[in-house]
């Protein structure tokens, strides 16, 4: 019985999770702009993220060693310190845009300016981080996060034209005043939005906090592959949402409000209030997990004590570090920059920096001396090369559709 | 820095591949360092070796700014290295450790300044927050006590 409510807390931690204000905002955009036409990159981003999470936790559960320690045990310093150079920046960003996440859903029930709650969302989540256990902390986001659920609900509420939706589903190419450009540039932020880089510092490092082991790899794995879908498939409820009432109007998501619009519209209020509660709860959720990945990747590699498991006295070097990059990311959107606009870019750059990460987890899911008879099976490896090849060609593609598209004007 | 494999026991190790770069846990598993680089001891350069010569053997480990050496290239000053001598390692595994206590030696110095300065010195900085559930025995597991 405990086992079962176990695999179920789990399950539902992962689905709850799963979102957060890039997957939000990305999603609500795309459906705004091109309907359901880019749903395959959410899918294919779902998976890529789930072969990617459970190798990185098979790792952690066996040998005991989290990402970052990996990378620059294989790459060697020199690539090593690029990597944490780009992966730290990129995840400050994301750091950035979760806080601001929060502050503007806050705002939505508040309707006071989301800039006087930086400061204060910025404080909670240190207080979380210094004081709080790290299942509890992990557990309580990832079911509040559940209120998303609302969104698959106001789809259904919306009663859409599923005709309509399958033909914007198979569509190969955008349609409209649309550039093809765009479109690609969108799928790449979409990928980049489903298997952003700090999901697996904080998963692998997670495995290390929670202390797991062998015993753990079956429940590990069915999280991953039943939570991270079901995750996948609000994801597309939200892009759903938004097809079905913003695209017929024109109206481009630019706001956390206009994602919310649909939603008021299906279920009203109550369904309003439930939503905006599960987007606080994902971006708080998720600002936790950047700024413990902030800590896990510069720790790691220069081997630092880490960990929440351990007081923060006898990790000093890893909980200074955090509140440094918590202060940086409050100073960024006090300077009044959209938090929107910097999760759009941290979405892409995630993409440019995956296969750093990546690779360095595939090579070492295959080495017998970290994993013995845990390493991956042969199907594995090849849907993970395969991965490896598409986590390239996004990585490569995006800067370039960054610059044509103009971040997708 | 060599690449030449090491007698260690009945185990072959590859400095490169076994030993750099290894993260360092001190007796008690608690992270201090990352194997930033290798002390070896003297080899003549520029010069035939005699037949017989012994290999030359790893003194220390070394980490801290050695590190921007690798990375950038150069020679550290003598004076910056924060040497951990050969003698306390006790095991070479997918980690390595030592014979002491992390607390007392030079490597981590920032580590404790860090603490003793800022962070120990907050409200609840010295509070453990999985001490009620886990109990002793599963915290001292992974390496705290």
């Amino acid at each position: 019985m405990k086992k079962v409510f176990g695999l179920a807390l789990g399950i539902l931690t992962a689905i709850g999770g799963f979102l957060d204000i890039g997957d939000l905002v990305t999603n609500a955009v795309v459906g705004s702009r091109f309907g359901l036409s880019l749903g395959w990159a959410v899918v294919v981003g779902v998976i890529g993220i789930c072969i990617f999470a459970q190798m990185s936790g098979r790792v952690a559960a066996v040998s005991g060693r989290a990402t970052f320690e990996l990378i620059r045990e294989r790459l060697g310093p020199r690539v090593a310190i690029l990597n944490l150079g780009a992966s730290f920046l990129i995840n400050l960003m994301t750091l950035t845009a979760e806080v601001g996440g929060v502050a503007l859903a806050v705002q939505l029930i508040t309707s006071v300016s989301y800039l006087l709650w930086v400061p204060l969302a910025a404080v909670a989540v240190w207080l979380v981080i210094w004081r709080v256990k790290f299942t509890i902390m992990e557990n309580v986001a990832g079911l509040v996060g559940l209120c998303l659920i609302g969104f698959l609900v106001a789809f259904f509420l919306l009663n859409p034209d599923w005709g309509e939706l399958g033909r914007q589903a198979v569509q190969r190419v955008s349609t409209g005043t649309e550039k093809v450009s765009t479109y690609w540039f969108y799928a790449v932020a979409l990928f980049g939005a489903a298997m952003t880089p700090y999901e697996v510092f904080f998963f692998s490092s997670g495995a290390v906090e929670e202390g797991w082991t062998v015993k753990d790899l079956a429940q590990s794995r069915a999280n991953v592959i039943v939570g991270f879908p079901l995750g996948g498939v609000l994801s597309l409820a939200i892009a759903g949402c938004a097809a079905v009432v913003l695209l017929p109007q024109l109206i481009a998501v630019t706001a956390l409000s206009q994602v919310m619009l649909p939603v008021a519209q299906a279920g009203g209020k109550i369904l309003l209030g439930l939503i905006i509660l599960g987007v606080v709860a994902a971006t708080f959720g998720a600002a936790l997990e950047t700024t413990l990945s902030a800590g896990y990747t510069i720790a790691q590699f220069f081997g630092w004590s880490w960990g929440k498991f351990r007081p923060p006295a006898r990790a000093a070097r890893f909980h200074l570090l955090m509140i440094i990059c918590l202060i940086v990311a409050i100073a960024t959107l006090l300077t009044g920059v959209d938090p929107i606009t910097v999760t759009e870019i941290s979405v892409v750059f995630s993409a440019v920096a995956l296969p750093l990460t990546y690779l360095p987890i595939l090579i070492v899911a295959n080495d017998p001396e970290y994993l013995g008879e845990h390493v991956n099976g042969r199907l594995l490896n090849g849907v993970a090369l395969f991965y490896m090849v598409i986590i390239l060609v996004a990585s490569i593609a995006a800067i370039p559709l960054l610059i044509i598209t103009g971040a997708g004007q | 820095m060599t690449n030449a494999p090491t007698d260690h026991g009945s185990r072959w190790l590859d400095a490169q591949l076994h030993l750099l770069d290894r993260q360092v846990l001190d007796a008690a598993g608690v992270p201090v360092a990352v194997v930033d680089d290798l002390e070896l001891s003297d080899v003549l350069t520029g010069e035939d070796l005699p037949v017989g010569t012994p290999p030359p053997v790893i003194t220390a480990l070394l980490s801290g700014p050695v590190l921007g050496t690798r990375i950038f290239g150069g020679r550290p000053p003598q004076s910056r290295l924060h040497r951990t001598p050969w003698a306390l390692v006790s095991e070479v595994g997918v980690v390595i450790s030592l014979a002491i206590r992390g607390e007392t030696t030079d490597l981590t110095w920032t580590e404790r300044w860090v603490r003793d300065h800022i962070i120990g010195r907050l409200p609840g900085g010295r509070h453990d927050p999985e001490r009620k559930k886990r109990g002793d025995s599963a915290t001292s597991k992974r390496g705290d006590s």
